[in-house]
């Protein structure tokens, strides 16, 4: 039987303070819970061991999986010390890993010191991805970020010079207000660090968000779709420039450097989400745990085993709120529009040999559309975005939604 | 009871000067109803009549009065609608009566309705008692509205009684005068009988029940009876008074008011106006002045959700039992969808229709622009007649084009004299005349509040491009306006098209005067440019007139609409808001390949564009 690759998402849900703009299934003040949440990942990740081999020997599933990647997201996950981390890292082990896994953790340049970064390295961490944001004071006061353009700069020094050699910045742009050259200035101060991997995402007005409401009560201005658009090509012009590559919407990389964990997710592959709210695909199922901290320690103190049939049931016990059964035509769906996201597209002959169905009758009148509208390329090896369909991406994957899909929200 | 000691009468106000008030105060005073059972106006029977302050139809009442004299006098008081929209109802009300209460508001004065509606009962030589109500008002100019009274109608001083119909304060004298002034009803009931339908309704029960006054003869329970206008022939199911709920009687005689149901299923069978008489000894004329309800407004009424067009024609279906004046025909338009085109009486006719649509029925509407009947003399000579702007036949076939004109009222405080002229050059008036209404001489020059009335002629199509709320806001709300068609007559008119697109936008297309074709195109063409979304190539919208651009604003293509961000492999979240846009784009209109959401067209439509 060949291993199959699994990507391993942690989630923690803690941070120092909430960012203004953030919606993110995250909560300041809750540090004393993070000892019994710890415990409770732990716990969670021998549950789904036991269950994953439970479950492949009673159904058409005879998976043995490989961790490919491991990725500590947040919330706030460089808030942990490095014991900790290499605690999980080591429970994580339950399932085998596989030669030269990606180990990702997410860090807050407000949160670390030159000494985290050494001894997180020997955990077996191999990639950061810093929470950047911007180089441009203002902008991160806006933001509510809790740390400075400077101190951002030297998070990533001490990164290099403990050696990391694949870090990832995440940056945001269209802000409220912002200037061409304002963006322009914290893309050319990113470059100058020489990060391996660029993630630039245009800010989203999250309801209920406070960034959200200020601009709603005319406090701030509407960020302008156009100059959004224009910040876009600029960073693409710009990074292009510099040799890297772009090769998924929001994210550019060094040839090499791509990300490994979001590539399973783009390539809609098998990844298990712990902690409270990840979300998972595993079996064909999605599904997600409880968001609350709380809730989620509690029921997992209570939870013994996870019996068989879980995924179809969820129930009372269960620490899911969120499953979605398994269902072709949506499977089908989601790898289209997940992988129309990255540059390569869809391989009309690897979609294919997953589906056993041909990707052009299914979708033909679409496809023939959005080429017309200029949104898409086709070829006869696959499909992808054409330069103008990326800034359009929702346009294009609207039209390969499956014709009736609706989760279940467990009660 | 004698023929002598019969009194028919009506109120005629302006509305909101008391009428309504003034009826419950008589009905107290008569004891008709006792003052606890009293619902605050009785004759006000519709939700939407009590809210707006309108009176929609005329109702009747009869109140038994033991006058001062020591004789019980029968008095039959018709309320009348007191809206221009009605003024063949209202014309049909004042045969039915011999004189009538002329109410004015302290306060305001005499003012359009108060004019019109007295000049009608004036016609029907009814005798007036002119009554001045709200004197409790700390506001009220009893003295200049007496002056003024007295000036337009020639009344004495002595003549006018004034009035708080709301304190119940002078209302005595009120049926004192009626008894005094008013004379009792002619006829004979022993003559063929003439029985005038002034109002209908729809019982379901009993059918159609035609509110009556009998000018000559008795009508009987059970008898045959039949219209004269169109020799339907029905049986008297029952006959009776209303005081004010419906009393059965088993005959009503020469100058008696009351009703009769007639079993007849359909309202637009038993016409306001026509003669009822037997078929035994039937009459050999029917009573004179009856004419069919002539619509003077038209527009389109689509459901906002498409797959509510059967219940909108339920519901017209339903309106119609108890509207006989609405008319309707499915009508269709790429941009709304399936819907009807509707005729109405006028502007606040439109407006109740669609409101009770709205509210009793629970629709959503979507009105297009109003418009008038258009005469077309075409090339070939002949004449047709075009009450929709999509119907209206191409340019090169066209000889001449007439529309409805209007000769108008406006009274107003003479302050906003300047302002209402301003106004009737933008809307293309005609000014005729200009007059006090307390006299034209100096000598009133110690009051500091005169009153004016300005005649003039206007389009019909003008009125509806929103005439009514330009006047009011020019003149803080003072002045008041009365209308009667005046005839058609020729104008410079074409049809204004909006293209989508190069794709012809149905709805939107109108007929306007051509000067001000530019000007309203180029307003149209701004608002679509800021209403329809951004698609994925550039829209031009465009405003034409026989085929020639006027106007033209491009909407530009949309640039960005993506999701940024994984959310740590949340997928379904992704497909939700995908979903969701996808859910939003299947409501939008299509016209041509351009999708625009049903509230742009709403705003459009909306009324508001002069
Ligand atoms: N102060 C005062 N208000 C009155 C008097 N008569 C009527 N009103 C008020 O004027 C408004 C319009 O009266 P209504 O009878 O509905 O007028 P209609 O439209 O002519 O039927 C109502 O708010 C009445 O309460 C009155 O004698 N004095
Ligand atoms: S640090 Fe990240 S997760 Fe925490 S509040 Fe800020 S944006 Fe949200």
């Amino acid at each position: 039987m060949n291993p199959v690759a699994l990507s391993l998402y942690l989630h923690f849900p803690f941070c120092l303070s909430k960012c203004s703009y953030c919606n993110f299934n995250s909560y300041a003040g809750m540090e004393r819970l993070i000892p019994d949440y710890l415990g409770a990942m732990e716990k969670e990740i021998l549950l789904w061991k036991m269950f994953a081999r439970e479950y492949s020997s009673q159904s058409s599933f005879h998976e043995e999986f490989q961790v490919e990647t491991v990725y500590f997201g947040g919330g706030t996950p460089s808030l942990l010390q490095p014991e900790q981390i290499a605690y999980v890292i080591e429970r994580c082990r339950a399932f085998p890993f596989a030669v030269a896994p990606e180990i990702t953790l997410e860090a807050n340049p407000g949160t670390v010191q030159e000494k985290f970064f050494a001894r997180i390295r020997r955990a077996g961490v191999n990639r950061l991805s810093l929470g950047a944001q911007s180089f441009n004071d203002g902008c991160l006061k806006l933001l509510g970020r809790i740390h400075s353009a400077n101190e951002a700069r030297e998070a990533f020094l001490c990164a290099r010079k403990a050696g990391f050699d694949n870090i990832n910045m995440d940056l945001i742009y269209a802000l409220p207000g912002q200037t061409m050259p304002c963006w322009q200035n914290t893309l050319e101060e990113a470059l100058r660090l020489h990060p391996e991997h660029l993630s630039l995402y245009s800010l989203t007005l999250e309801e209920g968000t406070p960034l959200a409401g200020w601009v709603k009560a005319g406090l701030l201005p509407l960020p302008d779709g156009d100059l959004a658009a224009d910040m876009y090509l600029l960073a693409e012009e710009i990074l292009d420039r510099e040799g890297y590559s772009h090769y998924e919407i929001s994210n550019w990389a060094v040839p090499g450097k791509e990300c490994r964990h979001n590539l399973a997710y783009w390539k809609n592959t098998s990844y298990l989400g712990v902690g409270a709210g990840a979300h998972s695909f595993l079996f064909g199922h999605r599904f997600a745990g409880v968001s609350s901290p709380q809730e989620y320690v509690e029921k997992l103190s209570a939870l013994e085993r996870l019996p068989p049939s879980f995924l179809e049931v969820g129930g009372e016990k269960s620490h899911l709120d969120f499953v979605e059964g398994a269902d072709v035509e949506r499977e089908m769906s989601d790898t289209v529009i997940m992988g129309l996201r990255l540059q390569e597209g869809i391989d009309l002959a690897s979609f294919a040999g997953r589906f056993q169905r041909e990707l052009l009758p299914a979708y033909r009148q679409e496809i023939e559309e959005l080429v017309e509208l200029g949104l898409l390329d086709a070829d006869e090896k696959g499909i992808r975005l054409s330069g103008r369909g990326k800034l359009l991406g929702n346009e294009v994957f609207m039209r390969f939604l499956p014709p009736n899909s609706t989760g279940s929200a467990l009660s | 009871m004698g023929q002598n000691q019969i009194r028919n009468f009506c109120i005629i106000a302006h509305i909101d000067h008391g009428k309504s008030t003034l009826a419950d105060r008589l009905l107290e005073q008569t004891g008709t109803i006792l003052k606890r059972a009293m619902q605050k106006q009785v004759l006000d029977q519709m939700e939407l009549e009590r809210e707006r302050g309108i009176t929609i139809k005329a109702k009747a009442v009869r109140m038994p009065w033991l006058a001062p004299d020591g004789k019980v006098y029968q008095l039959n008081l018709i309320d009348t609608p007191g809206h221009v929209d009605f003024t063949y109802e209202v014309s049909r009300s004042l045969t039915a009566v011999e004189g009538a209460l002329l109410v004015v508001d302290a306060s305001q004065g005499i003012q359009a309705q108060t004019l019109a509606n007295a000049y009608a009962a004036l016609e029907h030589n009814l005798y007036l008692i002119p009554v001045i109500n709200k004197i409790d008002l700390t506001n009220a100019r009893t003295e200049e509205v007496s002056r003024e009274i007295e000036s337009v109608f020639g009344f004495n001083r002595e003549e006018i009684i004034c009035i708080s119909a709301k304190e119940g304060k002078g209302t005595d004298k009120i049926l004192n005068a009626i008894i005094r002034h008013i004379p009792p009803p002619a006829g004979s009931k022993n003559s063929p009988l003439k029985a005038l339908i002034f109002d209908s309704k729809y019982d379901s029960y009993k059918g159609v029940i035609a509110f009556i006054r009998v000018i000559d003869g008795v009508i009987k329970n059970g008898e045959n009876l039949r219209l004269m206008s169109n020799d339907i022939i029905f049986e008297s199911l029952e006959i009776g008074i209303f005081s004010p709920e419906m009393d059965a009687l088993t005959s009503l005689q020469a100058g008696e008011v009351g009703y009769v149901a007639t079993g007849l299923k359909n309202v637009t069978d038993c016409h306001v106006g026509d003669t009822i008489t037997t078929v035994i000894n039937p009459a050999f004329q029917p009573l004179s002045g009856y004419r069919e309800a002539k619509p003077m407004v038209f527009a389109g009424l689509y459901p906002i959700e498409s797959n509510e067009y059967p219940a909108l024609r339920d519901a017209l279906d339903k309106l119609k039992l108890s509207d006989a004046s609405i008319s309707y025909e499915p009508e269709s338009s790429t941009a709304l969808g399936f819907g009807f085109r509707c005729k109405f009486l006028g502007l606040l006719h439109m407006d109740i229709v669609q409101e009770r649509l709205e509210r009793e029925y629970g629709l959503r509407l979507l009105v297009t622009a109003p418009n008038v009947a258009y005469k077309v003399i075409k090339r070939d000579g002949s004449t047709i007649l075009v009450d929709n702007p999509a119907k209206l036949p191409p340019p090169q076939e066209i000889s001449e084009m007439q529309e409805p004109w209007l000769s108008a009222t406006i009274i107003t405080p003479d302050r906003y004299i300047g302002p209402v002229m301003e106004l009737l050059s933008q809307y293309r008036g005609r000014f005729e005349r200009l007059d006090y209404l307390s006299g034209n001489g100096e000598t009133e020059a110690s009051f500091s509040w005169k009153q004016v009335s300005v005649k003039f002629t206007l389009s019909m199509g003008m009125l509806l491009a929103n005439f009514y709320d330009q006047l009011k806001s020019a003149t803080q709300g003072y002045a008041s306006l009365d209308y009667t068609p005046s005839g058609y007559q020729t104008g410079h008119l074409v049809k204004l098209d909006i293209l989508v697109n190069g794709q012809q936008v149905d709805a939107l297309s109108r007929i306007v005067p051509s000067g001000i074709a530019s000007s309203e195109g180029r307003i149209l063409v701004d608002k679509l440019r800021a209403l329809i979304p951004r698609q994925l190539f550039d829209v031009a919208i465009q405003a034409a007139v026989g085929g020639k651009v006027i106007a033209r604003e491009t909407v530009k293509a949309l640039r960005k609409n993506v999701l940024a961000k994984c959310y740590g492999g949340d997928v379904s979240r992704k497909r939700k808001l995908l979903e969701k846009q996808a859910e939003g784009k299947k409501r939008l209109k299509r016209i041509g390949q351009v999708e625009i959401p049903q509230e742009a067209f709403m705003a459009v439509l909306k009324k508001n564009n002069a």
